[in-house]
Parts: C-alpha cells; sequence; structure tokens
C-alpha cells in the first residue's frame, strides 16, 4: 500500500508540476512572440471602408465571387444596408462592409484544432491552409465578426484573405478594391507611412468594430455622416 | 427566428450530444472510483454499478467522438486533428485530453478488472494475464491520473463553448464549472440507472453511497445555475439580453424551467430526499430519479448551445 500510495503521489506530482512548466512556458512564449511580431514586421495589410463613399452597389461581392471562385450561396464580403432614413425625399442609407477584419489577435487562429486557420507572420493576413482543415467549424463559431463559413465546393473553411493567392500575386489590388466605382475602398500597408492606406487613416476618423474584445481587427471603417441618431 | 434555426447558428444538436456524452463519461469514471475507493476496495469488480461504469465510460466517450467525427464536413480527414496540434485551441488540448483518457481508462478497467479476467484465461494467453498483474501493480497510478482526466474532461466541455468570445451566454468562466457538476451527475445517474437495469441491488451501499453525495451536488448545481444567470443579468448589456433571451418565454425558456430545473433537478432532488427518509429504495424509484437526471442534463446541453448562439456581442 505505500509503494503504491507512493507511486500515486509521485504521478500526481509530476502532473503537476509539468502542467504548470507548460503552462508558465507557454506564457512566456508567447509574451515574446507578441512582442517581436509588432516590430519586426514590415508589411502588415489593412483596409478601409469609406461609408460616406459607398453607395452599395454590391460590384465589390460580384468582383470577389469572379476573381476567388467563391460559390453561390455563399459570399467573402456584403454590403448591409439600413434604413432609409429620414423623411422622402431626403433620403439616405447606411452601409456598413462584412468581411474578414484580419485580427491581429485572432479567435478563429486561436481555436483552430489543426492550425489550419493562421495568421501569416509576413503580412498580417489571416488564411485557412485548406489541406489542414477538417471542417470543424470551431472557427467560424469563435469569429464575433461572423463573415467565415463553409465553401460548399472544397468542404472547408473560407472567407475573405485580402485576395493573397489571386490578386495580391500578381501584383494588382484586391479584386473589390479595384471593382469599387466610387472608390469607398482602399487597401494599403499600414506599416508604409506614404501608402494611400495611412493617409486616409489620418486624415478621416474611422472606427474598428468590437474593439472591445481584444482583437485588434485590421477593417476601418470611415462612419457615415447621413443616417440616424442612435441612443 | 424558431428554436432550432436561426441567424448565427454554427454548432447543432449533434455537440449538445458530444458534449453530453462526454460529461457523462467522466462522470461515471468519476463515480466508479470514488466508489470502489471508498466502498467496496478489492471486491469491486463484482459490484453491478462499477461493471455498469466500466461498461459506460468507453461507450460513451468513444460515441461521443464518434459523432464529432461524423459532424466534421470533411469526417475522413479527422486524423490531422490526432496529428496537428495547436496549444491555443481548447479542442485541440481536449483531443489530447481525451486520448490518454481513454486509454487510461482501459488500463484502469483492465486493473480493476484484473482477478476475473486472469481467473477466466486459466492460464492460457500468458501475455495477457502478465499485463494485466502489471496494470494492478500500477492500479493506484492509472487510477490518480485517470480522476485527474476525468475532471479535466468534464471541465473541458464546457471550456470548449467558453472559448467562443462572441457570445456572452458562452463566453463566462461559469460554464466549465456548471458543466462539470451536471456531467458528473449524469455519471452518476447513468451507473445508477445500468446497474439496476443489470439487476444490482437498488438498495445496495453503492446506491446509498451516490445518492448522498447527489443531494449535495444538486444543490451545488442549482446554485451554479443562478450565479451562471445573475451574473449575466448583473453584467447588464448584451449579457443581460442574452440571459433575458434564453430564460424567457418561448421554446427555450420552458425547455430550461420545465426540462432542465423542474425534470433534471428539482423531480430528483425531492426523489433523492424522500428516498433518504423512507429507507427503502426500490429499482422503479431508482431508476426513475436517475432517468430524470439524464435527460435534465442532456436538455441542458441543448439550452446552452442553443440558447448561448442566438445572443452575439
Ligand atoms: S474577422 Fe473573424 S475570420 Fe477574420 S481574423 Fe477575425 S476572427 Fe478570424
Ligand atoms: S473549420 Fe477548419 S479552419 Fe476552422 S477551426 Fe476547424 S479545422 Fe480550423
Ligand atoms: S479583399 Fe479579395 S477576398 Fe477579400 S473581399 Fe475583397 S475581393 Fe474578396
Amino acid at each position: 500500500m505505500d509503494i503504491s500510495k507512493r507511486h500515486f503521489l509521485t504521478g500526481c506530482g509530476t502532473l503537476i508540476a509539468g502542467i504548470s512548466i507548460y503552462s508558465v512556458a507557454k506564457e512566456l512564449a508567447g509574451s515574446e512572440a507578441g512582442a517581436s511580431v509588432d516590430q519586426t514586421q514590415t508589411i502588415k495589410y489593412a483596409m478601409v471602408h469609406d461609408e460616406n463613399l459607398c453607395i452599395g452597389c454590391n460590384a465589390c461581392e460580384q468582383a470577389c465571387r469572379d476573381v476567388n471562385n467563391v460559390p453561390d450561396g455563399v459570399s467573402r464580403v456584403v454590403i448591409n444596408r439600413t434604413g432609409p432614413f429620414g423623411e422622402y425625399p431626403d433620403q439616405s442609407y447606411r452601409f456598413s462592409r462584412k468581411s474578414c477584419q484580419h485580427c491581429e489577435d485572432a479567435p478563429c487562429v486561436k481555436v483552430c484544432p489543426t492550425g489550419a486557420a493562421y495568421i501569416d507572420p509576413d503580412t498580417g493576413i489571416v488564411g485557412v491552409n485548406q489541406d489542414k482543415c477538417v471542417g470543424c467549424q470551431y472557427c467560424i463559431a469563435a469569429c464575433p465578426y461572423q463573415v467565415r463559413f463553409i465553401n460548399p465546393v472544397t468542404q472547408t473553411a473560407d472567407k475573405c484573405d485580402f485576395c493573397r493567392e489571386t490578386q495580391l500575386k500578381q501584383g494588382k489590388q484586391p479584386a473589390c478594391v479595384e471593382a469599387c466605382p466610387t472608390h469607398a475602398l482602399v487597401f494599403g500597408n499600414i506599416r508604409d507611412p506614404e501608402s494611400e492606406l495611412v493617409k486616409t487613416l489620418k486624415s478621416k476618423p474611422t472606427y474598428r468594430a468590437k474593439t472591445d474584445l481584444g482583437t485588434r481587427p485590421k477593417l476601418f471603417h470611415v462612419p457615415t455622416i447621413d443616417g440616424e441618431i442612435v441612443l | 427566428m424558431s428554436a432550432f434555426h436561426f441567424d448565427g447558428l454554427v454548432w447543432h444538436w449533434p455537440i449538445a450530444i458530444y458534449l453530453f456524452l462526454a460529461g457523462l463519461s467522466a462522470g461515471a469514471v468519476f463515480f466508479g472510483i470514488l466508489l470502489k475507493h471508498f466502498k467496496l476496495g478489492k471486491k469491486a469488480y463484482q459490484s453491478r454499478f462499477i461493471q455498469a461504469a466500466a461498461l459506460i465510460a468507453p461507450v460513451t466517450v468513444c460515441a461521443g467522438l464518434g459523432i464529432l467525427v461524423l459532424d466534421l464536413t470533411k469526417p475522413l480527414d479527422f486524423w490531422k486533428i490526432l496529428v496537428f496540434y495547436n496549444s491555443t485551441s481548447v479542442m485541440s488540448m481536449g483531443v489530447l485530453v481525451l486520448m490518454v483518457y481513454q486509454l487510461m481508462l482501459f488500463a484502469w478497467i483492465g486493473a480493476i478488472f484484473c482477478t476475473p479476467i486472469v481467473q477466466w484465461c486459466e492460464g492460457r494467453w500468458g501475455l495477457v494475464t502478465r499485463g494485466l498483474i502489471k496494470l494492478q501493480q500500477w492500479e493506484d497510478v492509472i487510477t490518480g491520473v485517470l480522476l485527474i482526466l476525468s475532471l479535466s474532461l468534464g471541465a473541458y466541455t464546457g471550456f470548449l463553448l467558453s472559448a467562443l468570445i462572441g457570445f456572452p451566454l458562452l463566453n463566462n468562466p461559469v460554464l466549465p464549472v456548471l458543466f462539470l457538476v451536471s456531467g458528473l451527475t449524469s455519471g452518476a445517474a447513468a451507473t445508477l440507472l445500468v446497474g439496476v437495469l443489470l439487476k444490482g441491488n437498488p438498495n445496495g451501499i453503492e446506491v446509498r453511497f451516490i445518492h448522498g453525495i447527489e443531494i449535495p451536488m444538486i444543490l451545488i448545481e442549482m446554485a451554479i445555475l443562478f450565479t451562471f444567470f445573475a451574473g449575466l443579468i448583473l453584467s447588464g448589456g448584451q449579457s443581460q439580453v442574452a440571459a433575458f433571451n434564453a430564460l424567457g418565454e418561448g421554446f427555450w425558456g420552458w425547455i430550461f424551467w420545465g426540462g432542465v430545473v423542474g425534470l433534471g433537478l428539482t423531480l430528483p432532488l425531492a426523489f433523492n430526499l424522500w428516498m433518504k427518509v423512507s429507507a427503502d429504495r426500490k429499482f422503479a424509484y431508482v431508476a426513475v430519479t436517475a432517468s430524470f437526471s439524464l435527460v435534465g442534463v442532456l436538455l441542458l446541453r441543448n439550452f446552452i448551445l442553443y440558447t448561448g448562439q442566438m445572443t452575439g456581442t
């Protein structure tokens, strides 16, 4: 009995020590990684959607569908329309863009069991590795912006990737940005002070959605001036 | 908006059943270990209730994993979850726990049923016999590790949902405790139910022992449920909206008050107290009480999963 008790205690002790060392080590590794990513990266892509310029034409959605082969029934970007506000004929609508925010601290990346959802250290783009994705849909439930979906063709998680596999590879701007007739979308490198993106961010007031969740999103919105005032 | 289909719903009932089965398995193991340690000792393998726990635990955990795999959009790729790990993912760590848990579970079953199996072998298959005897020597270690793993597994079922930060009802620190306690309750209930079905004595020491723990556990579960919703309501904002959406009138409100609180907690509590004073336990009493508890926990899992996804931040 004494020997087995000792066995038991040793076992428990080792287990607990193992767990605590593991978590401390992870904590240290995490804080180091978090600090280094922010400083050394020279490219970090972001996007601005100007809700005052947007006319809700959905050209962005169509262009994205064509270029990125997005099947019917799902979409990587949606323009949500609210309104009309005001009395006829002085009516206006509000348009807001719903697409992946490329969170710096992305919940989808954190919860993915296989590492299929990942953040690209070179560009800050959040992507999905289709070969690793098993379709558990944990990321879809975890994304607070509800922009992820299962692609009915590949059966894997899918969403906006800033056209990384298509337009960016050819040195072009994302399809939605090119297609926008009013130039409501601006895409660029947030680390480059000369970029149109940074200039836009410095000249217009912007907001980001649900920042209180600590996701640090990289999709900025210029808020509509028209529309009703909601308390 | 209907009760089972609404905007933003990602995870459906198979996940609730998976969480239910995983918690049930953990609970059955937990009570099996307690029973053996405190009441039965070396002759535990003769108890119908230990046999029930040893039967339920592996069957439910395997069935749960099976459901989880079938619910993937690419079920044939499930092995990738076992090959690729992500230390920040609750699901990934849970799968790790589940694997070690199953291993330890079978080792534990081998250890406690060592004597009858060795007798049955009658000297055939020397390797099996030697292996089992080795297991029996290490039984205390296996039991200790398995106990910790079963508690981790029970809590994991809650952590899996509480990692979903976009839903205030799920992203709640009380949820893992709630799921752990209700998982243990369901394990106890299943052990009792299958035990008496296997013709175990409904008035035996095992039943008395488990019922003795069940009464405080139901009270704790009620207190946790109260804390859970009181906390949400007092936080205000979307948390409050989520709580009122869940508890208010409508399908899920009925499920909560009638199914989870009434059928799953109050009735078993009343029956347990009654059995305590009347001293004589009959098959029907034990079976009905256990079935009510089980249904209650299953409803709780579905209730939390669906109402949790109903209200986002
Ligand atoms: S918006 Fe959603 S999908 Fe995109 S990075 Fe953030 S959590 Fe992931
Ligand atoms: S659906 Fe795919 S990308 Fe999303 S969490 Fe599961 S494995 Fe990862
Ligand atoms: S950046 Fe590319 S993938 Fe993203 S919405 Fe625009 S077109 Fe689609």
